[in-house]
């Protein structure tokens, strides 16, 4: 009697939830899994081979020169974005946190390139980080000049120094520094106005106020910001696909992925930068689910 | 205030239905992590009763309501609505209405509907329902709001319409869970009497979880205290009062509580600081030798001496007036008392809890009439009833 | 509010956007610091926004520009007259991606949506066993890079011959945007009182009538959020775009686009026009319909 009760109490819920959970498990966790398989095997060309190879693709992918050359290009990718994203999202958090005139119309600004796919925000930048020089100066470049900071000229990512990816990040930034912003924003905004009004009367000023009350308050905030911007930067394929295609220079492993697949037939090579990349992606994520779930259940 | 005077004149909407009891038989409700929220609950409420649940917070009043309605699932026991065990019956089944501390009022409906919506999930008919919605709106005075979203009530007009949803159902029992708590104080107690009106007009079984003794004694029929999942007492609010069965009830019913000393019997005396008292006839400890809790109401001291009765002479340290009566309050040499039982009673989590400046004497408080002339500091000097002491073993805290 | 190709999600942090403005203001004493401290502030705001807002100032300048007048070099300059030349030269092979972009996104958010309400609902209001163990499963998906999944999905939807027109992309995106969604009302749900639930649950309601009567009215800022966000994230979505839609004349708008302007000797102009054509409805729906999101997300949903 009581487990038809039960049934007849949640049985309903769990028919209503089981075709996106069917769906779910088949084109995430199946998936995921028959990637892994092919990983394992020699699949090349477009009839698929099961075999087994063990370890070998993986192997190989440690001596492969493009591979190495990817990941560093993620690295520096990844550190110049997270870094710049972060401190441009908090600065400009700060500078609206105790509110301004206009703040909708400057928050609808910083939040508009959000709105915007990232291939054209690719086709926008190309042109923006032209590498010409004297006559031929353009872009941004062309604006520093004119504001008497032609010092500061670069030829971004089309540059010879192995750095060049890091260009990229200024139009990811730009993408992404709005959402930073408001995250930031929430987060400066959930500090208690008493807390801060205490430790004014006990006689801080406002840098002290920010720096022994708001910061510490910060934290989850920040640590949320860098786990997102983490698994977007290693995901990013639009950005990189379309400002410079074909250019090794920034060449990430979602981008190798793609075109040892789809354009060389390399499928098992492919599942494997797949994995290795989900895999870390996984690092970064697993923790901070289970992280925000379980404070959520302690609520 | 419109609110106060909603209750109008009207024939009763009950319908003539049969009321029926409830009863639960040893229900216990372990939760998760091992809470016993409630446990080996037997209690029984009469067909057409108004039973009142009380107890300090966390002491499972609203766990016993919720197994009755259905919203949580008894570990063990049985419950029965009428004749029918509805032990495993889903809320949906039982045919109970219940009104929420938050009334838990449809946001996105109108009151019309909101009222109609238990009916409408039960299929009634169109013309049925208009029928009894509007008949209860009549009743609750609520006709002129009924078109209107809970947004646009008053905390007094949503109580109403909470209310009539329950009754717009002619269920078998009304539920209630704390429903006037959300009301400011005044408008409380003009509630309370409307509450008793309806009931007697309705003649529905109703069950009325409170943590308030006073209203709980006010409203209920019988009362039903409650502490820590274990049913204390349930008896008629008189009984409740004079003959609480342990240390527990005596302290939380009454206002203000009961007073607590230590004492010693023996010898047919009472005997308390430099009091002694003499127990009265046929009193079952008149042949004891032993400690014991004592307990005397402030009503339990008059001011009139000479007349025979044992006799304290205090100092009051505070006073304080309320018109036509005043508390005196006051210390006297004898050890406070301070058990899990007095501690619960006022919702204390630890010895000094309840006080703002920790004190080991006995505190004493009196009701007297206002014409008793009373200063600080100044030696009074009141006689003991002695019918009216009330005695606990201070080990179990069980009445003697 | 996708930009990367794939669904950005929106952090489970605490609600993005939050406006609160007005008991932030501050009565300082009007001293001269503070006076310069204002005015740099606004200052630095300004630049800020002229940064964020430099890139779109050259599109639509060179979009605008006559074909002739256009050049890298001159990107900044103020057009001599204003032509739609490069609009009329682009929009034939960007007609049709448009077309299918509003095909597949459209469907794919509304579906998407209501199936993440039913769920989000189911799983923090209507509790079964082992739902909150099911949810981090499900959240997972949403951070899944997607080229984890890349080759099985292009490989067994081109089997089952749903590359061949839009269905398969449609499919993806909504089981791919479940996740988001499904966050998304989970967020909202559990922020509505449980004593609604039970209170319709005493009524004689049962889950599915609970939530049609009870939950879905009071949704519609939740799905505000997920229509809003799914639809943008499903329009500028470009890797299951260029992978599920094998004909041409299937492409979505950001594949269309890549075709147009993603070659290295493109005219510039044509590049600029078709980008800010690209574009338009996602920009449109965040101008007019981005109060709705941000009351949404303030309403609670994403919270959690």
């Amino acid at each position: 009697m009581r487990w038809r009760r039960r049934i007849r109490s949640w049985g309903p819920a769990v028919l209503l939830i089981s075709p996106s959970l069917v769906a779910l498990a088949i084109f995430v966790y199946g998936f995921i899994g028959w990637n892994v398989r092919v990983s394992f095997t020699s699949w090349r060309g477009l009839r698929p081979t099961y075999d087994f190879v063990g370890w070998q693709n993986y192997r190989n992918l440690m001596h492969d020169e493009r591979f190495r050359l990817d990941v560093r290009n993620l690295l520096v990718f990844t550190v110049a974005f997270i870094v710049g994203s972060l401190l441009l999202g908090l600065f400009m958090a700060l500078l609206l946190d105790k509110g301004v005139r206009g703040e909708g119309f400057f928050r609808t600004v910083y939040l508009l390139p959000m709105a915007i796919s990232f291939i054209a925000t690719a086709i926008i930048w190309r042109w923006l980080l032209d590498n010409g020089t004297g006559e031929s100066t353009a872009g941004i470049n062309k604006v520093l000049a004119n504001l008497g900071l032609g010092f500061l000229r670069s030829d971004w990512h089309k540059s010879t120094s192995k750095l060049a990816i890091a260009a990229v990040a200024l139009p990811a930034g730009w993408a992404l520094a709005g959402y930073v912003m408001s995250l930031f924003l929430a987060g400066l905004r959930g500090v208690p106005e008493e807390l801060r009004e205490a430790a004014r009367v006990d006689g801080a000023n406002e840098p002290r106020v920010y720096w022994h009350v708001v910061r510490p308050m910060l934290l989850p905030v920040f640590m949320s910001g860098l786990v997102i911007l983490t698994h977007i930067s290693l995901k990013t394929f639009d950005l990189l696909f379309a400002i410079a295609p074909g250019d090794l220079r920034v060449d990430t492993p979602a981008l190798y992925i793609y075109h040892t697949v789809f354009r060389g037939g390399f499928y098992a090579r492919g599942a494997t930068i797949a994995t290795l990349l989900l895999l870390t992606v996984a690092l970064v994520i697993v923790p901070y689910i289970w992280y925000s779930v379980r404070s959520e259940r302690k609520r | 205030m419109t609110d106060t005077n909603s209750l109008q004149e009207a024939p009763a909407a009950s319908g003539g239905r049969q009321p029926v009891g409830i009863r639960l038989e040893g229900v216990t409700k372990r939760f998760r992590g091992g809470v016993v929220a409630a446990d080996a609950i037997d209690l029984e409420v009469r067909p057409g009763e108004f039973m009142a649940l009380v107890g300090p917070s966390g002491c499972g009043k609203s766990t016993v309501l919720r197994l009755i309605a259905g919203l949580e699932e008894a570990t063990d026991g049985r419950i029965y609505i009428g004749d029918r065990e509805v032990t495993y019956r889903l809320p949906q089944e039982r045919d109970v209405a219940m009104v929420f501390q938050s009334y838990a009022l449809y946001p996105r409906m109108s009151v019309r509907r909101n009222l109609g919506f238990g009916l409408r999930m039960r299929r009634t008919r169109r013309d049925e329902r208009d029928r009894r919605v509007h008949e209860v709106a009549d009743i609750l005075g609520l006709e002129h709001l009924l078109d209107r979203r809970p947004s646009a009530l008053s905390g007094g007009q949503r109580q109403r319409v909470a209310m009539g949803r329950a009754i717009v159902r002619e269920p078998q029992a009304f539920l209630m869970d704390e429903p006037l708590s959300n009301l400011d104080a005044k408008l409380r107690v003009s509630m309370r009497s409307q509450l008793s009106l309806l009931h007697q007009r309705l003649g529905t079984t109703t069950v009325y979880v409170t943590h308030d003794q006073v209203e709980a004694m006010t409203l209920g029929q019988r009362v039903a205290v409650l502490r820590d999942g274990v049913l204390q007492q349930c008896d008629t609010p008189q009984r409740l009062f004079h003959e609480p069965v342990n240390l527990f009830v005596a302290a939380f019913i009454g206002s203000p509580s009961m007073n607590f000393v230590k004492a010693t019997v023996e010898g047919g005396t009472v005997r308390f600081a430099d009091v002694r008292v003499p127990l009265p006839k046929g009193s079952p400890l008149a042949s004891a030798d032993r400690r014991v809790i004592l307990g005397v109401r402030p009503t339990g001291f008059s001011a009139g001496t000479g007349n025979g009765r044992p006799e304290i002479t205090l100092r009051p340290e505070i006073v304080e007036e309320l018109g036509d009566e005043r508390y005196v309050i006051f210390d006297i040499d004898a050890p406070r008392v301070d058990t899990d039982a007095t501690r619960a009673a006022v919702d204390a989590e630890t010895a000094d809890d309840a006080l703002l400046v920790p004190d080991e004497r006995a505190r004493i408080t009196v009701r007297l009439p206002g014409d008793v002339p009373v200063s600080i500091g100044e030696p009074l000097t009141l006689s003991i009833a002695p019918d009216k002491l009330y005695f606990f073993d201070p080990e179990t805290g069980s009445a003697l | 509010m996708s930009t990367v190709g794939t669904p950005a999600p929106p952090a489970p942090a605490p609600a993005a956007g939050v406006a609160a403005p007005d008991q932030r203001r501050q009565r300082r004493p009007r001293g001269r610091r503070s006076q310069v401290l204002t005015f740099a502030r606004y200052l630095a705001l300004f630049a800020l926004a002229c940064f964020f807002l430099m890139p779109v100032y050259a599109l639509l300048l060179t979009a605008l520009k006559d074909p002739g007048q256009v050049s890298v070099v001159r990107m900044w300059e103020l057009p001599d007259r204003f032509s739609l030349a490069s609009f009329r030269a682009v929009w034939p092979e960007l007609k049709d991606g448009f077309v299918n972009s509003t095909t597949m996104a459209v469907p794919a958010s509304i579906i998407s949506s209501l199936l993440g309400a039913a769920n989000g609902f189911v799983l923090s209001k209507w509790r079964f066993p082992g739902a909150d163990f099911v949810f981090p499963l499900i959240l997972f998906g949403m951070f899944i890079p997607y080229q984890a999944v890349l080759i099985p999905m292009f490989y067994s939807l081109s089997r089952a011959g749903l590359t061949h027109d839009l269905r398969g992309l449609i499919l993806a995106h909504i089981i791919y945007g479940l996740p988001i969604t499904t966050l998304i009302f989970r967020s909202y749900f559990a922020g509505i009182s449980d004593e609604l639930i039970e209170a319709a649950k005493v009524d004689g309601a049962g889950m599915l009538r609970t939530f049609f009567f009870v939950a879905l009215p009071i949704a519609p800022p939740a799905f505000a959020v997920a229509l809003i966000w799914q639809f943008t994230s499903a329009w500028n979505d470009f890797l299951f775009g260029v992978l599920l839609a094998q004909r041409t004349e299937d492409w979505p708008i950001t594949v269309a686009l890549n075709n147009i302007a993603g070659g290295q000797t493109v005219p510039f102009n044509e590049a600029m026009a078709s980008a800010l054509l690209a574009c338009v409805p996602t920009v449109v729906v965040y101008i007019l319909l981005g109060r709705f999101f941000m009351r949404g997300l303030m309403a609670g949903a994403l919270k959690g």
